[in-house]
């Protein structure tokens, strides 16, 4: 794949990639989120279209319209969010990737148990056939996933972030398989954003950064510390943030574990104290189990094990902005009215006082530089920005004791960024009238976002798979915090 | 990025969306052979011809479908999809019945009072079985709802047959109630009782809940996004969405409690026409809004008390109507869509237009 | 003697009772199989029966008003289809519509052509047709052999559509749409195209499910239909949307109703509606998980392409 390009409206995806796979060898690809590796090897895939570039198979240039058209030249592709069919069995999910497009009639399910008997062998794997796929744990369903591919006999197998669902012990036999896939003569690309995976398992590696090629080289000619800088890029000066002491405990988690939509442990032992008016960075890459802390910290949440000390006023901004934070077919003021419902400053018994809601939305569209068309704009009409700047605005105000915030400046640009990032520092310093006792509120930010939790964060942690692992004041780097996050089971001293 | 439905205010929808139906409506009757504007007109005069049948029959035929739209309005503002409103609506003619035929001693005021709260309460507890089973046991209300109406349909077959046969034991429907039990009538000279203006107190009363009332802001944040009102709000989704079946089972049960106490006195098979199902189009052609369901409840029932005089003078069958009722939701539903299917054109333009802003901010 | 003529003629009529719903059923299932629940069967089921009643009427055949209304309930299937497809409208909604569209209009159209004169119409009776060696058995071989062909087209399909969709490629591909679109998706099956065809399959079999309503009475009154298809959407549940199951749920909605009948023939006063409404006490325990575990296609009743809000 030579310099392709990709966009997806206003967002550059792909920026000049290349990247060259041999057959018989393990590739691993590698950056962090946001990098640019899914999409490339969605293109590959044919799932995506290039805007610009070249792709060759076996010499040959080809031009994928269609995912069909890449499994014709032998490309096949596991995604990171699986294409299964819960309620039906291994075997049934298997047939699915097999049909042979028009036979249509009877399932040739004789054949299809062979070849699974046959590909058993090859992989080591024992998935039963007549197991329903929503009764086998992440890694069993990672494991039909992969037969579904290997039933179609492709050259070239893609395997989208494997190991994110695994425990360790599941990914030494992963590596074990992509490796006896290689010496089969396959070509097996792997993506991955954990370094010390990619370093046992790869032969050969490109680094992604911002959707160009940064880094290639040969697995013997790696260097843990010169990928990571490659992915990460070159430290950047810390913002100075003037160390104001912080004050007593405001909120406080004890061995606190929950579980994840899919029964698995999203959080897990998770201690963690927030001050008055300080800023804890919690960084790590998405589903690590930010969402479920996040709502356990903004009180929306119980819980499924260990203790929790939180305050009464807690602002949140949730992950999700139209989703979670904002009801598009609501205007302005309905929106800022979700936070003040239960605001008795703003209730007269079962009533709400609209007209100092829309007093309140004015002073935010205001104060905030909200470009509205009018109060009864509806939100979902809104640019990103000045949904984000609605979302902060009516959260900051709530956050009189804790506000947690999750990727507080997704998706703005930079003058709104900053703008954000300057609120948050003043909501945490900010004193109330009487100086008596210190009621500044603390803030916990989770984001994914390096740079900010650098300039912003007084205490950093890392969260990987549930865990927060704590980094030295001292040590706070790009580079260490893009290690602890790129680490994965081993722990922090991967690679 | 996502954005949700389209420029277009549920009134214009509403306006074009009949537009379509009158148009479809006056094809459809050409095409069978009857004179549209014939036909349409009779129906006019039939339902608004005179002020006595405007009173006695269009807006007496208003009254269950505007109490039951209003029932399905609400629910449906919660994202409860409550298509059990007729099953509810039978479960207070049932309660209603057999409470007015035992109180019928007691002065007006408070039998009444007693007949009709025993039928919202009956319409209540018939919307707690499908309500539990949805918050419970996470199943869906459509199908319960609808279960729940069959077997208030034999339930009433059951008592119209035994208990609450009539003395006489000849005919399958209960004794009609006392003269206390009845709804006075209002105007003196039609046919138009008491209910109706209750059903308007209701509407409006609903009104204000939506509009000025945290309860009412909280049923309209869940049916928006429950993940949002749940996040966001802070608001206990399951509380609200328990809230609204009941009142929503309510409302319907009151529909029929008062059919028994304001028009027919007695139970019989068949007392609704289906209105619990027409009341769905009621409420869609409202916008779910319930000041708007005083309107589409009343054009209702000008469709179904014009139906006979369309038939009588100009030869279309009543059953017409019902399938004009069906014209009209499936209208809405049509332009609903794709006023949505306008939406990215209509998106571009803003977001040219917010970005111009933004870079003046 | 008396007991087992009683039995016999009780079973018959429990058969006889069960075919329409079995057939409306069974084509629902399959709709639903592929993620769409179609309140309008209704719609399709009496106009299947109208259909059935002027085909038969102009041809004198009942052969032809089945077929004619198996056609007729197709059409009004593809009218939803339309909607549901085409324009992603909420499908309880257009089904609850296309119910009341199909009640109202057929309706008209029978009031137009026959007046309310009054009289009821006659048609064309289908004619049971006794199986060669099988109706001799006692018993067994009157009621279940003795019937309308529509009847023993109910026997084939209910196997014939287990068949179809355990044991076929296009059945997984249907079940695959009902449960994971976006899985189905990625496996490169077009959403659109096979609830489509699953919808007119199941507008179909209401069709003739009317029309047998139509045709094995002799005649035609306007809401013949008495809500079976809301009953056929209360019989796959039951059922499980396995059509084996379904067949055995539409039977003992179909005896139940025998039973009423029997029961107020035989002069007993036993509260029967109360019999009749057990079916539906009985599928709401079911669908609460007390009676073994039921679930519905995943993707039921959900919007194609997914709607963000």
């Amino acid at each position: 794949m030579r310099g392709v390009r990709k966009s997806f409206g206003r967002l550059v995806a792909l920026d000049g990639a290349d990247l060259t796979g041999h057959s018989g060898e393990v590739h691993g690809v590698v950056g962090e989120n946001g990098a640019g590796k899914t999409t490339l090897m969605n293109v590959l895939a044919g799932m995506v279209r290039p805007q610009g570039g070249e792709v060759f198979v076996e010499g040959v240039p080809v031009e994928f319209s269609k995912p069909r058209d890449a499994w014709r030249r032998g490309i096949g592709m596991v995604h990171q969010h699986f294409t299964l069919v819960p309620r039906l069995s291994v075997l049934e999910n298997v047939a699915l990737g097999v049909r042979s497009g028009g036979h249509g009639f009877r399932l040739p399910y004789p054949r299809i148990r062979r070849r699974l008997d046959e590909l058993r062998k090859l992989t080591g794997f024992a998935v039963a056939d007549e197991v329903r796929v929503e009764d086998l744990s992440a890694g069993e369903r990672q494991r039909v996933e992969i037969l579904k591919l290997l039933v179609r006999d492709p050259e070239v197998l893609i395997f989208d972030e494997p190991t994110a669902v695994l425990a360790p012990q599941e990914v030494k036999e992963l590596i074990g398989v992509f490796r006896r896939l290689a010496s089969d003569g396959r070509t097996v690309l792997l993506i991955a954003h954990k370094l010390d995976e990619v370093l046992e398992a790869a032969d050969r590696i490109t680094v992604l950064r911002n959707g160009a090629t940064v880094h290639q080289c040969l697995r013997a000619d790696a260097d843990a510390g010169v990928l990571t800088r490659a992915m990460v890029g070159r430290d950047v000066h810390r913002g100075v943030r003037a160390s104001v002491p912080a004050g007593p405990t405001i909120a406080k988690l004890m061995r606190v574990g929950a579980t994840g939509s899919h029964g698995q442990a999203a959080v897990a032992e998770v201690g963690l104290e927030v001050r008055r008016g300080e800023i804890v960075g919690i960084a790590g890459v998405d589903g690590n189990g930010q969402g479920e802390l996040s709502e356990i910290l903004a009180a929306v949440r119980e819980p499924d094990s260990g203790t929790v000390e939180l305050p009464d006023h807690i602002g949140f901004i949730p992950a999700d902005r139209v989703g979670e934070a904002l009801i598009g077919s609501f205007n302005l003021s309905e929106n800022l009215a979700l936070a003040l419902v239960n605001d008795s400053a703003f209730r007269q018994g079962p009533l709400i006082r609209w007209s100092d809601v829309r007093a309140r939305t004015a002073e935010a569209v205001d104060r905030y530089g909200i470009g509205a068309s009018g109060p009864q704009t509806r939100t979902a009409h809104l640019s990103g920005g000045n949904q984000q700047k609605l979302v902060v605005a009516r959260e900051l105000k709530r956050s009189r004791d804790l506000l947690v915030a999750r990727n507080p400046t997704r998706g703005l640009d930079v003058s709104a960024a900053e703008f954000v990032r300057g609120e948050l520092l003043r909501l945490c310093s900010q004193r109330g009238p009487s100086s008596e006792f210190d009621d500044r509120p603390g803030i916990v930010l989770i984001s994914t976002d390096l740079d900010e939790i650098l300039e912003l964060a007084d205490r950093i942690h890392v969260i990987v798979r549930g865990r927060l692992l704590p980094v030295e004041q001292s040590e706070a780097s790009r580079e260490t915090i893009g290690r602890l996050m790129l680490a994965g089971a081993e722990g922090p001293d991967g690679g | 990025m996502a954005a949700d439905g389209h420029r277009l205010g549920p009134l214009t929808v509403s306006l074009v969306a009949l537009t379509l139906t009158g148009i479809f409506t006056a094809g459809a009757l050409w095409i069978g052979g009857y004179a549209p504007m014939s036909a349409l007109g009779s129906l006019f005069t039939g339902a608004f011809g005179s002020v006595d049948r405007f009173l006695s029959v269009t807006l007496v035929h208003a009254v269950p479908l505007v109490l039951t739209g209003l029932a399905v309005a609400v629910a449906f503002r919660a994202g409860v999809w409550n298509i059990g409103a007729e099953g509810q609506f039978y479960a207070g003619a049932v309660a209603g019945v057999w409470m007015g035929l035992h109180v019928g001693h007691l002065p007006a005021v408070m039998a009444i009072s007693a007949t009709l709260l025993a039928a919202g309460v009956a319409g209540s507890l018939w919307a707690l079985v499908p309500a539990l089973m949805r918050l419970r046991l996470g199943v869906g209300e459509v199908i319960t709802t609808i279960l729940m109406n069959f077997v208030a349909v034999h339930l009433v077959s059951y008592v119209v047959r035994w208990p609450l046969q009539e003395a006489r034991g000849v005919f399958p429907n209960t004794d009609m109630v006392g003269e206390a039990v009845r709804l006075p009538i209002l105007i003196p000279g039609t046919r138009l009782h008491a209910g109706f203006a209750l059903a308007m107190v209701l509407c409006l009363v609903l009104w204000a809940v939506f509009r000025f009332t945290a309860f009412g802001f909280g049923v309209r944040a869940v049916g928006a996004s429950e993940a949002a009102a749940r996040l966001s709000g802070r608001i206990d989704v399951r509380r609200v969405v328990l809230s609204t079946f009941l009142i929503s089972g309510a409302l319907a049960g009151l529909a029929g409690g008062v059919e028994i106490s304001g028009r027919t006195f007695a139970l019989y098979e068949g007392l609704s026409p289906g209105w619990g199902y027409t009341a769905i189009a009621v409420a869609l052609l409202a916008g779910l809004n319930p000041l708007g369901v005083v309107f589409t409840g009343i054009l209702f029932g000008a469709l179904e008390g014009g139906a006979g005089a369309m038939q009588r003078e100009a030869g279309v069958p009543a059953a017409w109507v019902s399938g004009i009722e069906a014209l009209v939701m499936l209208a809405v539903l049509a332009v609903d869509q794709a006023a949505r299917r306008i939406r990215p054109v209509v998106l571009d333009v803003t977001h040219r237009r917010e970005a111009q802003e933004a870079q003046g901010v | 003697m008396f007991e087992a003529v009683a039995l016999t003629a009780f079973l018959e009529a429990s058969v006889r009772l069960t075919a329409p719903l079995a057939l409306a059923a069974l084509g629902e299932t399959v709709t639903e199989r592929s993620g769409v629940i179609n309140i309008g069967i209704e719609g399709s089921l009496i106009t299947g029966a109208l259909c059935a009643a002027l085909a038969a009427l102009s041809s004198g055949s009942p052969g032809v008003g089945i077929v004619v209304g198996g056609l007729g309930g197709a059409v009004v299937a593809l009218g939803f289809a339309a909607f549901v497809i085409g324009l992603n409208t909420d499908q309880i909604i257009t089904g609850t519509a296309t119910t009341l569209a199909g009640l109202g209009f057929t309706g008209a159209i029978y009031q137009a052509r026959f007046g309310a004169t009054g009289t009821t119409l006659t048609l064309p009776v289908l004619q049971p047709v006794p199986l060669p060696i099988l109706s001799n058995v006692p018993v067994l071989g009157s009621t279940l052999f003795y019937q309308a062909p529509t009847v023993y087209l109910v026997y084939i399909l209910a196997p014939l559509i287990w068949f179809f969709l355990f044991r076929t490629e296009w059945g997984l591909e249907l079940r695959a749409v009902g449960e994971e679109p976006a899985a189905a998706e990625a496996a490169g099956i077009r959403i659109g195209w096979t609830r489509l065809l699953a919808i007119v399959f199941g507008g179909t079999l209401a069709g003739v499910a009317g029309a047998h309503l139509a045709l094995d009475s002799g005649t035609f009154i306007e809401g013949m239909s008495s809500g079976r298809g809301f009953i056929a959407i209360a019989v796959v549940v039951l059922g499980r949307w396995n059509p084996i199951w379904v067949l055995a749920a539409a039977f003992l909605f179909g005896s139940a109703s025998a039973l009423q009948f029997l029961l107020q023939a035989m002069g007993l006063n036993t509260p029967y509606p109360l019999l009749l409404a057990l079916p539906y006490l009985l599928t709401l325990a079911a669908l609460a998980g007390w009676v073994g575990r039921t679930r519905a296609p995943a993707a039921l009743a959900l919007p194609w392409p997914r709607e963000s809000t």
